[in-house]
């Protein structure tokens, strides 16, 4: 995102203190770290962290946020910063958009749409022909957005079993399954897919948006950033099912990286830090933009996307979702 | 929409600079925390002049006024601009708004450590309320003003938001 400023990544446990205007992070094996604030634009804590008010006060002053994320790797919550940027004007028009259904339809269709295409460009194109044109026609005619989610759900099952095949047998998903993930390639997709769900938040917490606010998925329920979901939807293939199909591959990911138990899945801890390294070398890769005519990060993209969307709100352009360009 | 007590100094900058970017601002986008150049900006400001006093006029903050009444502005840039003299002008008529007679602006570039002395004069006040309510209309404006030419865009924090697709 647009400063000199990054994202760090707990991946083990430990405490974080407030020195002067520094944090300090003391592991309880190996160094601490201390860690100039305004060097920080956000933080993951991947594994359990103590924090203090004081700590939390000098975050809230440089407007950071810490991303949670469970035990099996899901996103569970995050300490937010005061919302200073959100814009009362801007939140105004983003609620007009979202209510009035002639135009709150198209963009959730669009966006339906960009991550199908997204998942067929990700994963095979020739063999996702069939459900990709099935989605379009069927997302013409649907009445609302709970009928394009089970839209794309189908798209996304057959898109799955694509998957599998390109998968060694121990990483195959059979079908996705959440809360926990059943198998390992789940456990893998759930953890990434947290990833770019709190880097959406913090890409929306930087533009006057509202994150409750949704087109796709229904607007504050169950305290979640609906609005944060909408458009992580396009990105989430472009790291968890890329980075799996890359590291499968490559023979990186290796049985002991996950704890496997008879239902249920997890990342162990140096199948942690293996993962969260890949997925922060992602976001630092570079593409060259066609309109801004510079090299932009895979993490900038989200900011970029998340301006698009105030500038649909504030202006009422149209507004394209993100679609892999290259 | 915003009233004349409530335009301050970065509006009148604005204004000058790209009235596009005014709309933006007054309708509470404000991208340039993350921004390079701003907190260059902010860097020069915290330190050069450092025992300068700030004066807060409400909306308007300015950098010093000193013993003799001059009104102090430090600027990042290298280049001096109609929009830093616009900016001078302003503060010198928010304080005269209040009963302080200035004798004037003096702007400060400390980058190529060039000073620009403005005595003040009697027209100022006129152009300062003229400047005011070009603000007003242009924040009032239903749709915002279209982009100014690219090569004017460059190191502006509202760059991101105007030209991508």
């Amino acid at each position: 995102m647009p400063t000199a400023a990054r994202t760090y990544w707990l991946t083990t446990s430990c405490r974080i203190r407030r020195k002067d205007q520094s944090l300090l992070i003391e592991r309880d094996h190996g160094e601490h770290v201390r860690i100039p604030i305004t060097d920080v634009r956000d933080l993951i804590a991947c594994k359990p962290v103590d924090v203090n008010t004081s700590v939390i006060s000098l975050l809230n002053q440089h407007h950071i946020n810490v991303h949670l994320l469970g035990y099996y790797g899901d996103y569970t919550g995050s300490l937010t910063a005061a919302d200073t940027a959100t814009s009362g004007e801007t939140v105004i028009a983003q609620v007009a958009l979202a209510t009035d259904p002639e135009r709150a339809m198209p963009i959730a269709r669009d966006i339906v749409r960009a991550t199908a295409f997204n998942v067929r460009r990700i994963i095979d194109r020739t063999l996702l022909k069939a459900p990709y044109t099935v989605l379009k026609n069927n997302t013409e005619d649907a009445p609302d957005a709970a009928s394009l989610m089970g839209i794309e759900g189908n798209f996304r099952r057959s898109a799955w079993e694509v998957l599998d095949t390109k998968l060694p047998d121990w990483l195959q998903l059979h079908g996705r399954s959440r809360r926990p993930p059943k198998n390992a390639g789940n456990a893998f997709i759930s953890y990434v897919n947290g990833i770019v769900y709190a880097r959406t938040v913090t890409a929306l917490r930087l533009t006057p948006l509202h994150t409750g606010i949704a087109f796709l998925h229904s607007t504050m329920e169950r305290q979640r950033h609906s609005l944060a979901l909408d458009m992580a939807e396009m990105f989430k293939p472009m790291f968890s099912e890329r980075l799996l199909l890359r590291m499968a591959s490559r023979n990186q990911l290796k049985p002991h990286h996950f704890d496997v138990d008879s239902n249920q899945a997890m990342l162990s801890d140096t199948g942690r830090k293996l993962v969260v390294a890949a997925v922060r070398d992602e976001f630092a890769t570079t593409v060259n933009h066609r309109e801004l005519k510079r090299p932009v990060a895979y993490d900038e993209l989200l900011y970029l996307e998340a301006l698009k969307v105030t500038r649909a709100c504030l202006e009422g352009d149209t507004y394209k979702p993100f679609r892999i360009w290259w | 929409m915003i009233s004349e007590q409530d335009v301050g100094g970065v509006h009148i900058k604005y204004l000058y600079h790209c009235p596009r970017q005014l709309w933006l601002f007054a309708r509470g986008f404000r991208p340039e925390a993350t921004s390079a150049t701003v907190q260059l900006g902010e860097a020069v400001h915290d330190t050069s002049y450092r025992r300068a006093h700030p004066v807060d006029l409400g909306s308007a903050r300015l950098d010093d006024l000193d013993g003799n009444l001059w009104v102090h502005e430090t600027k990042s840039s290298s280049r001096p601009s109609p929009a830093d003299e616009a900016q001078a002008i302003h503060y010198c008529y928010r304080l005269r708004l209040v009963g302080v007679d200035t004798q004037g602006a003096i702007l400060r570039y400390p980058k190529t450590r060039r000073t620009q002395r403005m005595p003040y004069e009697p027209d100022w006040d006129e152009r300062a309320r003229t400047d005011i309510a070009n603000v007003r209309t242009t924040v009032a404006q239903p749709l915002s003003p279209p982009r100014p030419a690219r090569t004017r865009c460059r190191g502006c924090s509202y760059f991101d938001y105007c030209w991508s697709q």
